[in-house]
């Protein structure tokens, strides 16, 4: 697999570049290196560790270094290389950088005209059964006990078109028709793998819902008290359970949400957004994502921002009807604004199309977010919600090698996705598979 | 007068008592505010009454010795409420036609609690209009008193309802009317024609009588019978009388009749205007109130017609948002006249249509335009502003008495007059 | 392609433009005073009615996108009585035209948005001209959009704002036909509708011919000939199919190769997969860059959808419209698909390799054509309607918003003044419409005004450095690298 991914390297898109494009290509480093102080301010800001020397390869190993007109890192230090080196060994990220010296033996792809960015994750998906994946059982409204492990198809077909619009990890939960629909998986959108060759974390989180769905027609839920009762006195025995050193069978993945190992998704949006970060920021402060937060719920941004809570926003991406101020709002612009935590953005995939999620930070900034928070938006950001900063979301030494080659700016719907890798292994290359998306 | 004794014949002895007895029909009545509406406020007002009418007003006007004189420092006066478009007391209904030749008239019932509630609240003057879409007629002008229709009624063909919407049914219903109207003309023109050549025909045989009057074919009365050239026995030309449907139109063409066109958008009023093309003609703008309303962007391209509006005293919002906008306020600062009238046809909504007005006072209308909306500018949509709607020298003496200011809530009617009668309140001498 | 046309004004016959789509550079006539259009055959005829009257206005110092390949650096658009009269650097502007400082600014063809619905009413009735609402939401937004013309029903109609008149631009121009696989027995009667009205015409013709020598000849019976085929044939309208699929669309490419006339496939999804078939056939596609459809099972050869749909098309010589995921106006929150990002719809055409001009094309000129309104609106030249758009940036740059809307030379929407976008990146109140009046108002007199404005001159000399004109393949400066440099979200990562 990797040797042949180096040979489609050798071959890739320099040689099949034509002419025309290699002169524009030098024409778009040269522009890229020219507007200065991003770039200058990026080189103080690396790191020691993207400094240092790329060691040989050693027997059995196998590399390969990209040569990019500039690398968006997206890390925590937002550091971008005009032009950029991305060095791979094995599954991780070896060096990202300045251009220097890369010993022999590793594969090199030299793309000037391409720009390097960590694969994209989006944290509210439903496609990893293929479209519409199995949602909720719909029979009780807490279910703690699921998983949606178990509906997992990989490689399906919108998950390869994911890939080939650059998203690399996706968090697929179940739907919203229960309080709880149970625990999400994360997993890589691999082309063609197995359960093991893509699943990054099972459980990778929980999935809560709050409004605008879960309400159920003559059951326990039908309101929003009582939905929050429902939710409470889960929590509670859960807290109880662990207090005790219990382990109990339906609730143990809920244990481990409130006691912190599992981070925990919240669907619910507008005036609702207050009684989320009301009741999982505070009450239970565990390691919640508020996602959704559509409608008017922009006006709890504060809020939000006070408690800390991360943000994932999605699919809607700007306010109109309910706060009927007739303003189209960007809802990311807002989050902004109030200086919320940390904002990443969702397509609820297949609500929009799994491939679109550039598109939706691109609608972010269309709306008023600045365009590099969106950026991040799309990567480290709901990494570091999910708390898998130190894997993926990232170019960064030691990460895992989830790199996509843009032809420009990523959030820029004309940009089309060169290549893909997925922890070292090109999963999509346009020249080889033909343009997917 | 019919009307005088009607009205002693009516009246309770107790209330009719002190003005009727009075020598001379004169009648004197001081109070600490009159509110003329056209002339502004006059403090410490004296109000002279005669045959029903006004004979005079003015500040501390000396009263001559045997007239009575009602002595009310604490009231404030203002002229009758006029109510120019209303259904009070109708039920009728009709659906989407061209009808402008119909009357509500054969709609009223004289003597309904309705007029009596509306008198009491101090409404002295009602329009009212025929039932239905399209242009379902004129509407009539009485006062909310009579045992018959005959003593109520003040004037027929007050204005013509025309209810316009963007569409091509409503659109083609107005130009249509026009056609006709063109139509018409033409056919004025070929009879004058043939008349004229009749004339000479019969002038070289017989001696051409003289004096004819040229301008008869202008005349807005139709003749009664057609023309009949042929028996020369017609001294002057007598127009082909018009259609039903037509005659209207022709009095709106002529200042006589003037179309109170309903609207509800600020797209209607551009189809109206693209409707009626390049004819010149005044007419007036009924405009259905919702919550959202966009005719805050022709506000000046309304002015510019000089169209009076009617409308209620509501408070609504910028279209899909929960901007307030106070449109009569801004209409009548965009230079419009405005009309306003009660929020709905049940009796609480006329009780509490001067404080609803007062609303609007209170968030931006000006007291002027308020003062004229409630009475001056009703009369004048109904052609009727010579007698009705202030208080000045010569006009109707349909009074309202307040103790307060009109526009304050606990402002109570303390008396009501209507063609110089007190008709509802106590007064002593 | 991207020679300066700076001193000129930029003419280009209409049928030149429809013949070859590809030669984007079009004719360029030196300018001619005031003979510009009379010359021409497809002169917009609102010009040749406002021709000599009406209000002058003048976009000035913006860089002129004209849509005919040229770029005009710190350019002016004249127009009369919203009829562009000049475009390009020596325009003299009349001391009474209304101003519209365009500095800094790209200036565009105002965007023509194929089969719309919700735009030109409220009520989704299908009559335009008497229901047409000016003042609508929808209609505003569509402005701030960039969409100056659209089709709704059957109708092309112009965007005006606070007017009704004339709004209904052509009526009934596509004759809609169903030609598909799954219903044979209607393809076939249509294939025979074709043959019998191709029939007719020819005995048609020989009977014209014949008719000059033999006057008595009588004219051949239509009877039986389906007129909206003949006006097909006739070229005097366009026949608009709905097709999806490989087969029904090679279909369609060879019956109009059969009979010669022009098909508009709307849909089109597997027309990248025949596009040689409609290249040939001289098609119009109508395409959404992002329709998804899996290939069918039973298909062996290439199908389903593809984002190069557009591109393949466009290399085949198939002229390319591009639509909207969705045809309304979409206000619930999901941004990007509906017909306010029409410019981002491209986008993904050009993502799948359509060029950056095709994509301008398939957003304003090529629909224009669709329309039959080509002669009027779809790109900047003298003689069309002045209908344009000033963006803050490349038109299909995802973060580039209208600042300001002209349609028929009046200015319709402007960004900054209505509540919709107005907080999103306002520009700097010294740049807001106001400038140029206020220019005028304190210039003494006409002349001085217009030198003034002439003075602007040695600006394009000075921008072309700074703002290079992208060329298809670049992309422009990348904003997220901005971002780098944004401390807010430095300290907010960790």
């Amino acid at each position: 697999m990797v040797s042949a991914s180096s040979r489609e390297l050798r071959g890739g898109a320099v040689a099949r570049t034509s002419l025309l494009a290699v002169a524009l290509a030098t024409l778009t480093a040269a522009a890229c290196t020219a507007s200065g102080p991003r770039s200058q301010r990026s080189a103080h800001a690396a790191s020691p560790q993207s400094r240092g020397e790329i060691r040989a390869l050693e027997e059995g190993e196998q590399g390969f270094a990209i040569v990019v007109g500039k690398v968006l890192t997206a890390d925590e230090h937002d550091q971008v290389f005009e032009p950029g080196l991305v060095v791979v060994r094995d599954r991780s990220i070896d060096y990202v950088g300045p251009l220097v010296e890369v010993p022999s033996g590793y594969e090199r792809l030299d793309a000037p005209e391409l720009f390097a960015a960590p694969g994209m994750i989006d944290l509210h998906s439903h496609v990893q059964s293929g479209g519409w994946g199995d949602l909720n059982d719909m029979v009780i409204s807490l279910n703690p006990e699921f998983r949606s492990s178990p509906t997992l198809v990989p490689g399906n077909e919108s998950v390869r078109r994911a890939c080939a619009g650059g998203v690399t990890t996706l968090f697929g939960i179940p739907g919203s028709g229960t309080n709880n629909g149970g625990f999400g998986v994360l997993y890589k959108t691999r082309c063609e793998s197995t359960y093991d060759g893509c699943v990054l974390a099972d459980p990778g989180g929980m999935k809560v819902a709050q409004a605008y769905n879960p309400e159920r027609g003559a059951d326990l839920g039908a309101t929003r008290a009582g939905m929050a009762w429902n939710l409470a006195r889960a929590n509670e025995i859960a807290l109880a359970a662990n207090r005790d050193g219990r382990d109990d069978f339906a609730l143990r993945n809920l244990q481990k949400v409130h006691s912190k190992e599992l981070p925990l998704l919240i669907h619910t949006a507008g005036p609702a957004c207050h009684t989320t970060i009301d009741m999982w920021g505070e009450r239970y402060p565990v390691r919640a994502v508020l996602s959704h937060g559509c409608f008017n719920g922009w006006r709890f941004s504060p809020y939000a921002a006070q408690v800390g809570m991360p943000m994932n926003l999605g699919p809607r991406t700007f306010d109109w009807f309910s706060s009927r101020e007739g303003q189209v709002i960007g809802t990311p612009q807002r989050y902004e604004q109030a200086g919320a935590a940390l904002i990443s953005v969702n397509t609820d995939a297949p609500v929009m199309p799994q491939e679109e999620l550039a598109l939706q930070g691109a609608m972010g900034a269309r709306l008023g977010a600045s365009s590099y928070l969106m950026l991040k938006a799309c990567t480290y950001n709901p990494a570091k919600s999910f708390g898998i900063e130190d894997k993926v979301g990232s170019l960064s030494p030691g990460r895992h090698a989830d790199i996509v080659l843009w032809r420009g700016d990523p959030l820029d719907p004309r940009a089309r996705v060169e290549r893909v890798w997925i922890e070292g292994r090109l999963e999509y290359d346009r020249a080889r598979d033909g343009q997917r998306f | 007068m019919l009307l005088r004794t009607f009205f002693s014949s009516l009246l309770p002895a107790a209330l009719a008592a002190s003005a009727l007895a009075a020598p001379a029909d004169l009648l004197a009545i001081r109070v600490g505010r009159a509110e003329t509406v056209s002339h502004g406020a006059i403090e410490h007002a004296v109000i002279l009454i005669e045959d029903g009418r006004i004979v005079t007003i003015g500040a501390d006007l000396p009263v001559e010795r045997g007239i009575p004189v009602i002595e009310r420092p604490e009231w404030t006066v203002m002229p009758g409420l006029v109510l120019p478009y209303s259904r009070l007391g109708l039920d009728g209904s009709a659906g989407s036609e061209f009808a402008p030749d119909v009357s509500p008239a054969p709609e009223v019932l004289p003597r309904l609690s309705d007029y009596r509630d509306a008198l009491e609240l101090g409404i002295t003057t009602i329009g009212l209009y025929p039932p239905g879409n399209g242009v379902p007629g004129q509407a009539i002008a009485i006062r909310p008193k009579g045992d018959t229709l005959e003593e109520m009624l003040i004037k027929e063909g007050a204005y013509l309802k025309v209810y316009f919407r963007a569409d091509a049914r409503s659109k083609k219903m107005i130009k249509d009317a026009w056609a006709k109207v063109d139509d018409y003309d033409d056919k004025v023109k070929k009879a004058k024609e043939k008349w004229t050549k009749d004339q000479e025909k019969s002038k070289s045989s017989k001696k051409p009588a003289e004096g004819e009057k040229k301008d008869e074919e202008k005349s807005d009365k139709p003749a009664e019978k057609a023309s009949d050239s042929g028996k020369g026995a017609a001294k002057s030309f007598v127009p082909p009388p018009p259609d039903d449907k037509v005659r209207p139109f022709l009095r709106v063409r002529d200042g006589k009749l003037l179309p109170l066109v309903s609207i509800s958008q600020s797209a209607d009023w551009a189809h109206w205007l693209d409707a009626i093309g390049e004819r010149k003609f005044d007419f007036a703008l009924r405009v259905v109130m919702q919550r959202e309303l966009d005719l805050y962007y022709v506000l000046e391209e309304v002015a510019k017609r000089k169209c009076t509006l009617v409308m209620e005293p509501e408070i609504t919002y910028q279209v899909a948002t929960m901007r307030q906008r106070n449109l009569p306020a801004e209409f009548a600062s965009a230079g419009n006249r405005i009309v306003l009238i009660p929020r709905g046809e049940e009796l609480d909504a006329h009780a509490s249509w001067r404080v609803d007005v007062g609303d609007l006072v209170k968030n931006g209308l000006e007291r002027k335009s308020a003062l004229d909306a409630l009475t001056l500018a009703g009369a004048a949509v109904m052609g009727l502003e010579k007698d009705y709607g202030s208080l000045e020298k010569g006009k109707v003496a349909n009074l309202l008495f307040l103790d307060g200011d009109p526009f304050e809530p606990a402002t109570k009617v303390m008396a009501v007059m209507l063609d110089g009668e007190f008709v509802h309140g106590e007064v002593r001498q | 392609m991207k020679a300066s046309f700076e001193g000129s004004v930029m003419r280009s016959a209409a049928w030149l433009f429809a013949l070859a789509p590809l030669l984007s550079g079009g004719v360029f006539a030196q300018e001619g005073g005031e003979s510009q259009g009379g010359g021409e055959g497809e002169a917009s005829s609102s010009g040749d009615e406002a021709k000599d009257e009406g209000d002058w206005f003048a976009v000035v110092g913006g860089d002129v996108h004209t849509g005919t390949g040229a770029v005009l650096r710190g350019a002016t658009v004249l127009a009369r009585g919203g009829v562009i009269r000049e475009i390009g650097h020596e325009v003299d502007i009349p001391a009474d035209a209304k101003l519209l400082d365009a500095t800094g600014l790209r200036v565009y063809p105002g965007l023509v948005a194929l089969n719309v619905r919700g735009v030109a009413n409220r009520f989704g009735s299908g009559d335009y001209a008497d229901s047409f609402d000016p003042y609508s939401q929808n209609l505003v937004l569509a402005l701030a959009a960039g969409i100056t013309t659209v089709s709704e029903g059957s109708v092309a109609l112009k965007l005006k704002r606070r007017e009704v008149k004339g709004v209904v631009m052509r009526e009934r121009f596509l004759s809609t036909l169903n030609y598909s696989t799954s219903a044979p027995r209607s393809k076939g009667e249509l294939e025979q509708k074709f043959d019998a009205a191709a029939a007719y015409l020819r005995r048609y013709r020989e009977w014209e011919e014949q008719k000059k020598s033999n006057k008595d000849l009588k004219e051949p019976p239509a009877r039986g000939v389906d007129p909206s085929i003949r006006a097909i044939l006739e070229n005097r309208t366009l026949a608009r199919f709905n097709s999806t699929s490989r087969t029904d669309l090679l279909g369609i490419a060879r019956l109009a190769q059969k009979h010669k006339f022009r098909p508009v496939v709307e849909g089109a999804v597997e027309a990248w997969t025949v596009a040689d078939e409609l290249g040939r056939a001289g098609a119009y596609a109508v395409v959404v860059p992002r329709t998804r459809r899996d290939k069918s099972e039973e298909l062996v050869r290439a199908g389903g959808s593809s984002i190069e749909n557009a591109a393949i098309l466009h290399r085949s010589g198939v002229q390319v419209a591009i639509q909207a995921s969705s045809t309304f106006v979409d206000l619930g929150g999901i941004a990007g698909r509906d017909i306010l990002h029409l410019p981002i719809e491209a986008g993904f055409a050009v993502r799948g390799g359509l060029p950056e001009q095709a994509a301008l094309d398939g957003i304003t000129i090529v629909p224009a054509r669709i329309l039959g309104v080509d002669h009027r609106v779809g790109s900047l030249e003298v003689g069309k309607d002045c209908d344009l758009i000033l963006l803050d940036g490349d038109l299909l740059h995802y973060q580039s918003l209208v600042q300001y809307t002209v349609v028929d030379g009046k200015l319709v929407y402007e960004k900054d003044k209505e509540l919709y976008y107005a907080h999103i990146r306002p520009r700097p109140v010294a740049q807001a419409a106001d400038a140029p009046q206020a220019r005028r108002d304190k210039g003494e007199d006409a002349a001085s005004a217009s030198d003034s404005d002439g003075d602007g001159e040695g600006k394009p000399e000075d921008k072309p450095e700074e703002k290079p004109e992208e060329k298809p393949e670049e992309k422009p400066e990348e904003k997220p690298g901005d971002g780098a440099s944004d401390g807010d979200s430095d300290g907010r990562a960790d």
